[in-house]
Parts: C-alpha cells; sequence; structure tokens
C-alpha cells in the first residue's frame, strides 16, 4: 500500500519492507546515534572524547614544559618575619677607613636597601653613594664562594676550611709573617689580631690607606703628640680654607664633614647673613671645590708654597715669625694675602685643612691652626678619628723584607697593593717571591689573584663586628643575612689560625660570642647609660650605635716639631702638571667594582664608567671655548709621565687651572669584577717622596693621536648657564657660552631661561627682587590660560610636595644611588649611557656659571616635578599616565605601548624609556646583547643579583616609560601606617629615599596641605621658585635660590 | 563632464587621439609581459621590501634601542619618515577632490597615479606609528573599543589619538575614491580580456556595464567623496601638525603649524607625482596623456606652496624673535645657526630657493629639470621634518639634557625600506590596473584633444581619420 501523500523513496518504502519500516519509525531512536550512513569514521561522541584527550594531551604535554617555582611557607615563622613587611637592623658600612652608621632594610631576609642610623651624632642619619651601593656589592656574581688554592698556571682547586686552615697553620709555623690591611676601625678586629700577633710573635701589621693620609697622621704626631685625626668641626668654621682636601666627597669623613659643613650653608643661614666662607685652593676642579665660595688656583707642585704663603701673611698680620718657603703664582699670592686678614678677623672660628701628603705641609698647616686659635675650637681633639691609620712607608720597608727572603707568609685582608700601591709592580715582583701568599677578600681581585690560598671572608652585610671610627663612637655590625657563600670572617681566620681558645667553635656564627665578649669586657664600662650588662649589649645591638663621654682632650701645638718650609714640595716649574685624584664612587678603586657607583655620574665631570683626562679650557675672545691644545671631549691623548705612557680619552673641564690636567685613581682594573676594563689605572703615575705617596706629578706630556672614543660615556653634554669672560668684539665681559651656541648666539639665551637662580650674597636684596618680579611675571603669563583652575582638587587629604635647598646641596650623589636603589633603576652599562640611554630617575645637573676661568657650580638634583599641570600626561594616548589627587604624576607600566611622547613633551627631561631588555625581563636573550655583561652574561639576568630588587616596586620591562615615582611605595606604606594608627599622615611617616640619603638634609619631603610640615616650613618664600614657573606646568618640587658668599674683591 | 570651452585651453591630449586609441594606449600596459624596465625596478623595490621587513623584525625583537633615538631626542627618523609620508599623500586627495570641485580638467590625466600614490604613501606612513611603538604587540591599545581591562579607554585630549582617527579616515576615504574612479577602467580592461583575467577583472569592476544610470551613479558618488575628501586635505596634515603644536617645546608649540603643514604636504605631495608621472609617463609611453601642460601646471602648483612654506618659516623666525620669549628665540636661533644648522640650510635651500626656478617657463616645461627639483623639493621636505623633531628636542628647555642625535643602520634601512615598499606597491600597481583614469581623459578629449583645440585643430581633426588608420597600421 502506498503511503498516504502517494510519495515513496524507493522500492523498499513502496513495498513496505519490513526492516525498512522499523527502521524508518525509529529514526531518532537512540541506538541509531551511534550508526550514521557508515560513511564516517568518527562519529560525535569519539569526536568529543579525542578532542577532549587531544586538549588534555596537549595541556600536560605543554604544562611540563613550564618551569614550577614552589613559594614554601615557613612551618615555623620567625617571629620578626611577617611577608611583605620590611624589618630594619641596626648596622655599619666600613670598608678600611670609610665608615657610615646604617639601618639595613630586609625583606623576607634579603638586605635590599640601606638607609643611615639617625642615631648616629657624627652622620645624623646621612649616607653617601659608597654606603647606598653596599648592598649591591653583597650580590656581586664575581664573588670568591669558597676557601681555593691558587698555584700558577694550574686550575684554582677547592678546599675545605679545614684543609685551608691545616695548610695556613702549616705555613704559619714557619714565621715571617706580614698581615697587609687597610685601615682597621673594629676594636675587636684588633683584638683578634693582637691574639694573632701573641701566638705567632714574628708578625707585623702593615697598615695603609689606598688614598693616603699618612703625613697628617705624622704631622699631628710631631705637633700634638698623637698619632690619629682631630674631628673637624666644619659647623663651627665661619672662614674654611682647604688646600687640596676634597673634605665634602671624599676626604677621610666626608658625611660627617658635609653634614656639619651644611650647617653653615643653608638658605636661611644666607638670608640671615651666617654663612659661612669657603675657600679652596686647588688645580682640579674637586666636589668639595665646586661648592666653594672662592677657588685659588695653583699647580699641584705650588700646594706646599700656597701652604706657606697663607703662613706667612697670617704669621706677618698676627706679628709672628714666618716661615719663609717658595713662592706661589703672583695671582693666587694676591688673593692668600685677603684670605689671611679675613682668617685673622675670625680667630678660632677658621679652620684650615689640607690633603698634602707631605709632612712639612701638613706641619704648617697645624702651626696655621695653632696661630688662629682654632686648636680645641675647631680642630677638636676630644673626639679623635681613626679613619685614617695608614702608613704607606711600611710598606716600603715590607717590599725589601719579601725581596730579602725575610717573609714566608703574607696575608692580605682587605687590601689590593698589587694595584693601588704607586709601586705596585715592585710590590708585584716582591710579593711572588713570598712562598705563602693568603688572601682574605670579597672578589679575585689584582692581589688575590696573585695568592696561593684564598679564604674569601664575609660581606659587610654578612658580619659581626663593630667600628669605632671616632673615639666613643661605636657602632655594632651585624649580619642581615646568612652568609650566601662558603666564606668566612677574617677576623674569625686570624682567630682559628691562630688557635684561639676565646673563640667558640661550636657556636653557629663563632665570631658572635667573641665580639659580645669583648664588648662586654671592654666597653660596658666604659658607659654609663645601661646597667645592666644585657641591657647595654641589646639597647647597642638595637641602636646599632655606643656614645661613651668625650674626652675633653685638648692639645697644644709642640713648638719643637720642625714645621720646615724647606722640606715642603718645591714648585716644579714644569709646562704640564698633572694631578690625581680619588673619585666620590670609586675611590682609590676600592668601589670599581659596583655597577651602580660605576654608572653613578662623576659629579663634576658627569662621565660613568672608567676615568678621563680633565684638560683645561681656553675662549679664544670670539666664538669658541675650546679644549687645551685644541682637544675635544672624548679626543684620545696618550699621556706620558715618567716614561710610563698611557692612552687616555680627554674630557675639557671648565675650572681646570691652565697649565694642569687631572685625572681619577681606581680605574684601569685588570681583575675582580665589572671594573675590569674601563679607562686607565692612573695609580701607576704615582710617584713616591720619602716614602709617601704624592698624588701629582710634573713634566706630563700630553699628545693628541688623532683618533676619538667611541663610546664617551657622559650623561651630560652642555655644561654651563652664564660662564662670563672678556668678549674681543664686544669690549666688555660678556657670557661666553651663550656666544658659542649657535653662530654667535645671543645674550641672555642660558641665563634668561628660569632653571638656576644665583646670586652673592651681597646681591641677595637684588635677588630677592628679581624674583619676586620673576613670580608676577609668570603669575602673570600662568593667568593668560583657558582651561579653569583646579587646585581644590587637592584640598582634601595629603598633597604632596618637595624642596630642595641648593644651598645645601653638595652635589655628592647619595640621593641618585639611593633612588637606583629603592626603584630599581636599572644599570645599563657604558655602550648605553654613551648612547644617551641612561635609565637614572633623579640626576644632579651640574651647571658653571661666573668666571669661565675659575667658575662656580651649582648642582641641581632633578626628577619628575609632578607638575599639576603636566604635559606629559595630557600626550599619552592611552592614558597611561596620569595625576593623583595627592598630586602625584602616576605611570602605569602596564598600559604603556612606549609611543615616547610623554618623554618629548617633558620640559624637565626626567621620563626614561626602557630601550632594550635592561633588567632580562623579558628573559629573551637575543635582546640583550647591548646590555651590561659581568660575568658574560647580561647582569640582571642572574638571580643572585635579582636578589636585590625591592619587591615593592615593578621591574620594568622593555618598551616602557619610567620615571620618578616620589618614592610612591613608601608613600602608600606611610597612608597605610597612618591610617591604621587612625591618625592623619605625619611627615616622619613618608621620606623619600633621596630625602633620606642625601647628608646635608637639602631635600625634603612632606604633605604641603599641613601648614606645619617640614617642607611648608622649609621653604624660604620669594627666594625659591619652580624650574620653568613661567610655562604653567606648576611643579610640586620647588628650589631654593643658589647663593654664594663668595669674595668677590679677592683677585683684585 | 564635459563642458563649453574656451579655444585658449591647453591642449591636454595629443597625438590626435581616438577613443578607441585612448583605451588602446591605457590599458595595453596591463597586457603587455612586464618591459625590462619595470623587471629591474621592482626587483630592486622587492630587495628594499625585504630589507624593510627585516629592519622591522630587528626592531621589534631586539627593542627601540636598536635606533638612535635617544632620553632627549625620543622621536628621530621614525616621526620624520612618518611626517614626509603623510605630506607625500597629500597630493592624491587634493588632485581628486578640490581639483575636481574645481573642474581642473588637467587633473585627469595624473589623479589616477597621484591617487594611488596617496594610498601607497599612507600605508608607508602608517608603518611609523606603529612601530616606533616600544611594545609594538599592544598597539591595540590605541583603539577604543569596550574592553575587559577595567574601565580604560583611551585619552582623547591626545594628538597621537587624533592621529590615528584622522589617517585611518582619510585613508579610508582615499581608497574608497581611488577605487570609485577605477571601476569604469577595470571594466574596460575586463570587456578587453578573457579567461581567468577577465574573471579576475569582472569581479573587480563589480558589473559595470556602462549602463547610463552606472554612470548618473557613479558621477554623484565621485562628487560625494570629493566632497568629503575636500576637508580631509586639510584636516590630515592638520592633525598631524597638532603632535608639535599641542606640545609646550619651544619650537613646536607654534599656531602656524596647520597652515604651515599643509602647504608643505600639498608641495611635497605634488613633487613626489611630479617624480613619478615624469618617470610612469616615459616608461609606459604616455607623453600624449600625461603632456607638457599637465607637468607645468603641477609646477605652479609647486612654486605656489613652496613659496608659502618659505613665507612660513620666515613667518616662524619673525614670531619667535618678537615673542620676547627666551625659550622661542633660543629654539629657533638653534634652528638656524645651531648644531644641525645644515639641516636648516638644506630645508630653506631646497624648499624655499629651488622651487623659484619654476618661475622661468622654460624650465617649468623641462622634464629634466621637474624631475631634478621635484627630488629636491622633497630631500628638503625630509630636512623641514628633521628639523622640526630633531634640531627642537635636541635643545629644549633644560641645557643639561642637549644631546645630539645619528641614526643607526636599522633607521636608515626601515626608511629606505618603506621607500622600497612604495615602489613595490605602486609598479604592481601600473602592471594591474589603468595608470591613467581612461573614462576621464576619454571625457575631456573633445575640449582638450589637440584634434578639436590648439593651433591648426581644424586642420588636424580634418586629417585625423587618415592618420589614425597610417597609426593602426603601424602597429598590426
Amino acid at each position: 500500500m502506498r503511503q498516504d501523500n502517494g510519495i515513496w523513496v524507493g522500492t523498499d518504502d513502496l513495498q513496505r519492507d519490513e526492516a525498512f519500516m522499523q527502521n524508518a519509525s525509529a529514526e531518532f531512536s537512540l541506538d541509531n546515534i551511534d550508526q550514521t550512513d557508515g560513511q564516517w569514521s568518527t562519529n560525535r561522541r569519539d569526536f568529543l572524547k579525542l578532542l577532549g584527550f587531544g586538549l588534555g594531551a596537549a595541556t600536560v604535554a605543554a604544562s611540563c614544559e613550564i618551569p614550577m617555582r614552589r613559594a614554601v611557607p615557613y612551618v615555623t615563622k620567625p617571629d620578626t618575619i611577617v611577608p611583605g613587611v620590611a624589618n630594619y637592623y641596626a648596622s655599619a658600612f666600613v670598608n678600611g677607613g670609610d665608615y657610615c652608621p646604617i639601618l639595613v632594610k630586609t625583606r623576607d631576609g634579603r638586605p635590599i636597601k640601606i638607609e643611615g642610623n639617625s642615631l648616629s651624632a657624627m652622620t645624623g642619619g646621612g649616607t653617601s653613594a659608597r654606603a647606598q651601593a653596599l648592598v649591591l656589592s653583597l650580590y656581586d656574581t664575581t664573588r670568591v664562594k669558597g676557601p681555593i688554592a691558587l698555584a700558577e698556571e694550574d686550575e684554582p682547586t677547592e678546599l675545605t676550611w679545614e684543609k685551608l686552615d691545616k695548610n695556613v697553620k702549616g705555613n704559619l709555623a714557619q714565621g715571617g709573617i706580614r698581615i697587609i690591611t687597610q685601615t682597621v676601625l673594629s676594636p675587636t678586629a684588633k683584638k683578634a689580631m693582637g691574639e694573632f700577633v701573641a701566638k705567632y710573635p714574628d708578625t707585623q701589621v702593615v697598615v695603609y690607606d689606598p688614598v693616603s693620609s699618612a703625613a697628617l697622621l705624622t704631622a699631628n704626631e710631631q705637633a700634638f703628640g698623637i698619632r690619629a685625626l682631630p674631628s673637624y668641626r666644619f659647623d663651627k668654621a665661619d672662614v674654611i680654607v682647604s688646600f687640596g682636601a676634597d673634605f665634602l666627597g671624599t676626604w677621610i669623613s666626608p658625611i660627617e664633614y658635609a653634614a656639619a659643613y651644611a650647617k653653615k650653608r643653608k638658605l636661611s643661614k644666607a638670608v640671615k647673613g651666617e654663612m659661612s666662607r669657603h675657600y679652596q685652593v686647588e688645580s682640579h676642579m674637586s666636589l668639595t671645590g665646586s661648592n666653594a665660595d672662592n677657588r685659588i688656583l695653583v699647580k699641584p707642585s705650588e700646594q706646599g708654597a700656597a701652604i706657606c704663603t697663607l703662613f706667612n701673611e697670617v704669621a706677618a698680620l698676627t706679628g709672628n715669625a714666618g716661615v719663609g718657603g717658595p713662592k706661589v703664582n703672583d695671582k693666587a699670592a694676591t688673593a692668600l694675602k685677603k684670605v689671611a686678614k679675613e682668617l685673622v678677623n675670625a680667630k678660632g672660628l677658621s679652620l684650615i685643612v689640607s690633603n698634602s701628603n707631605n709632612v712639612a705641609e701638613q706641619l704648617i698647616v697645624n702651626k696655621l691652626n695653632a696661630l688662629l686659635g682654632n686648636l680645641n675650637e675647631t680642630v677638636d681633639f676630644s673626639a679623635l678619628s681613626y679613619q685614617r691609620q695608614g702608613n704607606e712607608q711600611d710598606l716600603t720597608r715590607l717590599i725589601n723584607d719579601m725581596n730579602g727572603g725575610a717573609v714566608n707568609t703574607v696575608i692580605v685582608w682587605n687590601a689590593n697593593p698589587a694595584y693601588d700601591l704607586p709601586n705596585a709592580d715592585k710590590f708585584i715582583d716582591a710579593f711572588k717571591k713570598v712562598k705563602n701568599r693568603i688572601g682574605c677578600s670579597l672578589v679575585m681581585d689584582e692581589t688575590t689573584s696573585l695568592c696561593t690560598l684564598v679564604a674569601p671572608v664575609h660581606h659587610n652585610l654578612e658580619s659581626w663586628s663593630d667600628a669605632e671610627a671616632k673615639e666613643g663612637h661605636i657602632s655594632i655590625i651585624q649580619p642581615t643575612i646568612a652568609p650566601l657563600f662558603n666564606t668566612r670572617q677574617a677576623e674569625h681566620s686570624l682567630l682559628e689560625w691562630a688557635d684561639s681558645a676565646n673563640l667558640n667553635r661550636e657556636d653557629d656564627q663563632p665570631y658572635y660570642p667573641y665580639l659580645k665578649a669583648h664588648w662586654a669586657a671592654e666597653l660596658f664600662a666604659k658607659q654609663n647609660k645601661y646597667n645592666s650588662a644585657t641591657a647595654f649589649w641589646d639597647m647597642s645591638l638595637h641602636d646599632g650605635l655606643l656614645d661613651i663621654p668625650a674626652t675633653g682632650r685638648t692639645v697644644t701645638y709642640n713648638e719643637s716639631a720642625n714645621a720646615d718650609a724647606a722640606a715642603v714640595t718645591q714648585p716644579s716649574g714644569s709646562e704640564v702638571e698633572i694631578s690625581f685624584y680619588e673619585t666620590v664612587n670609586i675611590g682609590g678603586g676600592q668601589y670599581a667594582h659596583n655597577p651602580w657607583l660605576q654608572e653613578m655620574p662623576d659629579p663634576v665631570l658627569r662621565t660613568v664608567w672608567g676615568n678621563y683626562l680633565s684638560i683645561p679650557v681656553e675662549w679664544d675672545g670670539v666664538n669658541n671655548i675650546n679644549g687645551w691644545k685644541d682637544l675635544n671631549d672624548g679626543d684620545h691623548v696618550t699621556v706620558d709621565i715618567n716614561g710610563r705612557s698611557e692612552k687616555c680619552t680627554v674630557v675639557r673641564t671648565f675650572g681646570q687651572m691652565p697649565g694642569t690636567v687631572a685625572i681619577a685613581l681606581g680605574q684601569g682594573r685588570t681583575a675582580g669584577g665589572c671594573g675590569v676594563g674601563h679607562g686607565v689605572n692612573a695609580g701607576a703615575w704615582l710617584t713616591v717622596q720619602n716614602g709617601l705617596t704624592q698624588y701629582h706629578a710634573g713634566n706630563a706630556t700630553v699628545s693628541a693621536t688623532g683618533t676619538k672614543e667611541k663610546l664617551l660615556a657622559t650623561v651630560q653634554y652642555h655644561h654651563t648657564m652664564g660662564v662670563r669672560a672678556e668678549g674681543k668684539e664686544e669690549g666688555a665681559v660678556i657670557n661666553a657660552d651663550e656666544k658659542v651656541l649657535g653662530w654667535k648666539g645671543f645674550q641672555g639665551s642660558l641665563t634668561d631661561r628660569s632653571i638656576i637662580f644665583q646670586a652673592n650674597q651681597s646681591e641677595l636684596p637684588e635677588l630677592k627682587e628679581r624674583m619676586t618680579k620673576f613670580h608676577e611675571h609668570a603669575k602673570h603669563l600662568n593667568e593668560q590660560t583657558l582651561y579653569p583652575d583646579r587646585t581644590e582638587w587637592f584640598a582634601e587629604g595629603p598633597k604632596w610636595g618637595m624642596y630642595i635647598d641648593l644651598n645645601a646641596c653638595i652635589g655628592c650623589g647619595a640621593c641618585q644611588v639611593a633612588c637606583v636603589s629603592e626603584n630599581n633603576v636599572p644599570v645599563v652599562g657604558k655602550n648605553e649611557v654613551a648612547r644617551h640611554h641612561e635609565m637614572t630617575w633623579l640626576r644632579i645637573d651640574r651647571y658653571f656659571y661666573g668666571d669661565l676661568e675659575n667658575p662656580s657650580v651649582v648642582y641641581q638634583p632633578m626628577m619628575c616635578q609632578h607638575c599639576d599641570n603636566a604635559p606629559c600626561e595630557n600626550v599619552c594616548p592611552v592614558n597611561a599616565t596620569n595625576h593623583s589627587n595627592e598630586g602625584l604624576n602616576q605611570m602605569a607600566y602596564n598600559r604603556c605601548i612606549g609611543t615616547r611622547y610623554c618623554a618629548n613633551n617633558c620640559p624637565y627631561k626626567v621620563r626614561r624609556f626602557n630601550w632594550l631588555d635592561y633588567t632580562t625581563a623579558d628573559n629573551w636573550p637575543g635582546n640583550e646583547e647591548r646590555v651590561l655583561h659581568v660575568d658574560d652574561k647580561p647582569f640582571y639576568a642572574d638571580n643572585l643579583v635579582r636578589m636585590v630588587l625591592n619587591p615593592d616596586v615593578t621591574v620594568r620591562s622593555r618598551g616602557v616609560i619610567e620615571k620618578c615615582s616620589l618614592c610612591v611605595q613608601r608613600i602608600q606604606e606611610g597612608k597605610l601606617t597612618a591610617k591604621r594608627e587612625a591618625r592623619m599622615i605625619e611627615d616622619n611617616d613618608v621620606r623619600t629615599a633621596c630625602q633620606t640619603s642625601c647628608p646635608t638634609g637639602a631635600i625634603v619631603f612632606g604633605n604641603v596641605n599641613n601648614p606645619n610640615s617640614i617642607v611648608n616650613k622649609a621653604k624660604n618664600g620669594a627666594l625659591d621658585y619652580q624650574v620653568l614657573e613661567e610655562i604653567n606646568t606648576r611643579p610640586i618640587v620647588e628650589y631654593s635660590a643658589k647663593v654664594r658668599n663668595s669674595n668677590e674683591a679677592l683677585f683684585s | 563632464m564635459s563642458q563649453p570651452v574656451a579655444p585658449v585651453r591647453h591642449v591636454l591630449i595629443e597625438g590626435n587621439k581616438t577613443y578607441h586609441q585612448i583605451t588602446e594606449d591605457l590599458v595595453s600596459p596591463t597586457e603587455r609581459t612586464p618591459t625590462r624596465e619595470w623587471i629591474v625596478a621592482f626587483s630592486l623595490s622587492a630587495v628594499f621590501l625585504s630589507l624593510y621587513l627585516f629592519t622591522i623584525v630587528w626592531t621589534v625583537w631586539k627593542g627601540i634601542g636598536e635606533w638612535g633615538a635617544n632620553r632627549t631626542i625620543n622621536w628621530a627618523w621614525d616621526i620624520t619618515n612618518f611626517v614626509w609620508w603623510i605630506g607625500i599623500g597629500h597630493a592624491g586627495t587634493l588632485i581628486s577632490a578640490i581639483l575636481l570641485l574645481f573642474r581642473q580638467r588637467w587633473r585627469t590625466g595624473v589623479n589616477r597615479a597621484a591617487e594611488a600614490m596617496t594610498i601607497f604613501a599612507v600605508i608607508c606612513a602608517g608603518q611609523f606609528p606603529i612601530f616606533h611603538m616600544g611594545r609594538v604587540w599592544l598597539a591595540f591599545f590605541i583603539f577604543p573599543f569596550p574592553n575587559t581591562r577595567g574601565p580604560l579607554w583611551v585619552n582623547f585630549n591626545s594628538p597621537l589619538l587624533w592621529d590615528v582617527f584622522a589617517i585611518s579616515t582619510y585613508f579610508s576615504v582615499s581608497l574608497l575614491f581611488w577605487y570609485t574612479g577605477l571601476v569604469p577602467d577595470l571594466a574596460t580592461v575586463r570587456d578587453r580580456a578573457t579567461g581567468f583575467r577577465r574573471k579576475v577583472y569582472e569581479t573587480f569592476s563589480f558589473g559595470w556595464t556602462g549602463a547610463a544610470k552606472h554612470w548618473q551613479r557613479w558621477e554623484s558618488l565621485s562628487l560625494v567623496l570629493a566632497g568629503i575628501s575636500t576637508p580631509l586635505v586639510l584636516s590630515v596634515h592638520t592633525i598631524v601638525s597638532f603632535d608639535f603644536a599641542t606640545s609646550v617645546i619651544p619650537g613646536w608649540h607654534t599656531t602656524i603649524f596647520p597652515p604651515y603643514f599643509v602647504a608643505g604636504a600639498i608641495f611635497s605631495g605634488f613633487a613626489m607625482v611630479q617624480t613619478l608621472m615624469v618617470l610612469t609617463r616615459k616608461v609606459l609611453r604616455l607623453e600624449e596623456y600625461i603632456t607638457l601642460n599637465h607637468i607645468e601646471s603641477m609646477n605652479k602648483v609647486i612654486v605656489l606652496t613652496g613659496t608659502i612654506v618659505g613665507v612660513a618659516y620666515l613667518t616662524e623666525l619673525f614670531i619667535a624673535w618678537y615673542s620676547g620669549y627666551v625659550y622661542e628665540q633660543f629654539a629657533f636661533y638653534n634652528r638656524v645657526t645651531g648644531i644641525y644648522w645644515w639641516a636648516y640650510f638644506g630645508m630653506m635651500f631646497c624648499n624655499v630657493v629651488s622651487p623659484q626656478l619654476f618661475w622661468s617657463r622654460k624650465i617649468r616645461r623641462s622634464i629634466w629639470w621637474t624631475f631634478f627639483l621635484s627630488i629636491v623639493v622633497n630631500i628638503g621636505m625630509w630636512f623641514e621634518r628633521f628639523v622640526i623633531i630633531g634640531t627642537t628636542l635636541a635643545r629644549d628647555y633644560l641645557p643639561s639634557s642637549w644631546s645630539y642625535y645619528n641614526p643607526t643602520w636599522v633607521e636608515i634601512g626601515i626608511y629606505t625600506g618603506t621607500i622600497g615598499l612604495f615602489f613595490f606597491c605602486y609598479l604592481i600597481f601600473v602592471r594591474v590596473a589603468p595608470v591613467v583614469a581612461i573614462a576621464e581623459v576619454k571625457s575631456i578629449l573633445k575640449v582638450a584633444g589637440d584634434q578639436y583645440i590648439g593651433p591648426n585643430a581644424r586642420a588636424r581633426h580634418a586629417a585625423s581619420g587618415e592618420k589614425t588608420s597610417v597609426k593602426a597600421e603601424k602597429e598590426d
């Protein structure tokens, strides 16, 4: 029978075949789902199964490639460690004689930042760049990681400490022992050395300093009977004369001196007319010289003559007998005559210091201080300073002994004589003749690599120790992390080798009970602050400091001391003289392997990664400021001194005396770490006179090679802000630098900019008037805006502000390194700095102004100005940078796509772009060729180095802009603290890294909405200004005018 | 579009052409096998295009640090090249839109190529804002679209965002306009083609039959697009100039920038059209369609816009002096006499002095002078953008941050690479589409053909039939 509609599909259907009918009625039955028409080998379910399996398998397979990083919780959590909360431990930074009481910030057991210890009366909480960089040297990948034996030509073999000790003890038994070390500040270490010497009586300890003050010590011994340094009271001195002593940067105790010096230099002092006057007598512009009110230029060999001249003038005025001595150049003589008059008028309130390493010169300086009544006033012996103890004269004897075979064993502890001695070649020859050479050092430096046994030491931050930098001012150094490598403190090693009975070898940290015992035995009795020994130790450890009452010692000048003018350095009369100087960042080379310090620009030269020959500049009177001999920045020259020649790179330097050149020590390293291969070793040119190292030389010949340095790594290319000289065409004094800009530039093109305001103290009213007019003009211009004033946006809650006193800023660079440390700012290396790719959030602009031949300097710390009307914010296409209602200009790194428009539109040029993968955040080896490499790999690629990163601050990746955040992580922390304690935020809740690091308190930060905040109190009215005030960017960083207290009639 | 015409008008089509001959002459380049010159030029462009791809991959892989830009000069060759290419891309729209509205008949000979040039130049220009980004893989952040990243929108205050809109609009409208013009001509090609080729052209000519209704709609659409494009000619470069004019940097922050940029853009665009036309008419033997009269007209535009640009340069200098504002004064002092003085003098010489030669009719009508000066003008316009960007950034407010810039091989590679990209596209274009708008040329034959106007028009008209047959025989 047909279907009802008469349609059939086949014969089966037509005949109503049974099987067909069955299938047809069950078309959608469950049974049929599995059975398709037989064409598909995979049905839907199988497909889903396969899909699921495939995805699962692929996921599992792909997952296997991902490295697992486990975060393991504590089984028993230490009380003190709260994840995300930093602990601070009081300690001290000590390297030879360099000293700074510090707090070490640790996060989850890792030291990540150094802060100053504000309990210290010496530094008041200030730090230096060197102290700030301490934390990075802890995580140095080139550290020696365990005891090793070195044999010539053989591979170094690793030892156990037991084996090393056995070897050493065998060596020591032979007698003839010498210990070479830098200044040792630790009383306990001295005690340990004492034990060692007691065990091995045939031991001599040779102490020297990489940059010597031996003559000063000897002169003090002869004049006052004390072989130590006095406390120089720069805070009491009204007139300061420094003969070459860079006391703000490198000389003896710069943090202490800078803090004291600034007390008499701040703008508030200038306004009140209480500012000190500072004369610097030198040939090369030092950091201290750049801060001086007047610089008197003398050639390096004339320094003795200058000291004699000043003495004779003062003696003449006070009716005393002069010393005679050589003559200084006429210009300096005229000036020194006037200086003498001023000194005599400020009796007891002046201070003369000198860096001469000539005993006679230092004796005359001592006598001069005595003559001026400065003894026991500004030259204070009631608290001696021990920060320089070395005497390189002992080394001459040591070299003879080593050559003569009298020495069997030399232990070199934290010293590098094979590099930093003037006669290093001789030392190396003699040293190699010694049978047993034991190096106790952190890195494989020039000396350690010559040793036979290396007993690597703990880092400062892994050690127990103490430091008495100043009599009665004792720091405890405590470890802030367990030793990273198989190292041992040198003191421990000495005690071990001495078989000391006082060393508790069972203890976890054997030197700790030793130290504690020494304190209990020696110091508890001397102090009167704590009654119980436990409280004494615990509180001293907590504070990191112990102050023992001052001695009240006074001294008188011993007239029998032979201040013989005939023994001072005689002016050489040679055509070109060269001086060698220590730099703020690298020192005499002790800090050359620290990338933060290598990349910190030299404050005066603004160069990084290496040393450069400073040559004087010459004004041709018409349209050019040339380098001496027409040399230009980056030209190569051959410098030949006493038959030894080196290829140096030239940098034209304002303030360099004509007829002189200068180059820094500490570079040209051949072994040790990241400092290897930069610059030249100027130390090899040092000469020795009467066993004392002289930091200058005559008869230098400088000849151009015709080649040029491709990687001139400098961060500033224009240096002046109105240097004045006689213009031949104008027949008047003009701003020579403005004429040089372009074709006969126009006058005012630099000086009319509102970047720096400066005046001499005598012109303070005029300056005030000028600035008041400027403020009015800027206000008038800024009112011509179309946009509504949005000040009310910031009315609620805190509004952050910063104030920088340019009078207190000495340009030392501590803030810059502190910023790098706090904010994970990457180090980019020499190649990248030479391509102007440095990443520093905070830079210190340095401008020369005034007399072209002998200019003044102003330093200007420049960071993001956090403009309330920020040009960077409105040009970002993706809103990656915006403004908070607390006045902060914020960066959202994740949102940044790197158009760099904000950096172009920033008038202050403080925005930094991650040109390459500097932090190796991409972990993408193909793009890391140009970044800094240490140990043949990108610097940050090593997990050890990454331990220094601050976990509160994002590590930026390639292609994003970054800049100063005013330490927003600290602001957040401060706000949370205030909130938790249910109170308003106070000044001390938030202090930026630059602020806390500053030794002079030049940077003040706080809430400007609070009328009583320190930032509001620090301000000085009309003498404060915002940089580029008239362009209506409304920065929240304010600067003070720079005021000098120059003697304008000095040279007339 | 045939209007009554005064006999003093220039002859724009020479050679006594018939309609058929026009079709033959203009379509045949797409039908012949490529000439040796074409193959050489194409291979050369392909090499440079490869260089472009290589240097771009290099940049993205390694980072912008491979360029010479630095902390002070954050934009250099990248944005210089961007503005340069965008400027070049202006002539096409001007010719097709504004000259259409002004009924300038001579545009018909060159508008097709000029529009193509515009499209390719904008493509080249677009490379730079994209690849100058530090994180180009996040470039999509610049588009305003609802997203899952919180209420995160683009910054409508930023001129860079306006650029995105301006350039994408300009590109789409130009493309549309160009393609609209192409449709009847593609149909012409289709009609002559066979096989697969015919199928392709059939697709691309959208079924054009040449019906009166088609022509009417086509004319209307052309006019509408011309109306839309006209403001774009002015707006695109105005907005590009806002990248600089809205900033606070002295030397950038000037109100004269929009008109000055637009004039400069037309100037450089015409110069580029000249460069291309002089080559194209020679290589494709189109001297009878792109005549000396065309070239002369464009040279007149060049001398006009060059002079406007010159006035702008001088105005800037005057305003800087008159402002009494030290930063502004120094910025311009520095441009003229500072470290990059050679770039300023290059710009002044090439852009202001050299076009003045076109006041001479002889030079204006000289192929060689035109070609030479068109290259000089484009060099000058490149210098202008470099002066504005590089020189200004090198020395702005704070002397401590002043620095200098040198390009690296990567930047040079990218720039020359985009020239390769441009010619690669252009050379493909001349092979696949008529370089001269056939329909439009035909529309003016009776008012601009040399048999109808000009000296001896009537005589030649009379003899035209004979001449044509002679020529046809020759071609056979």
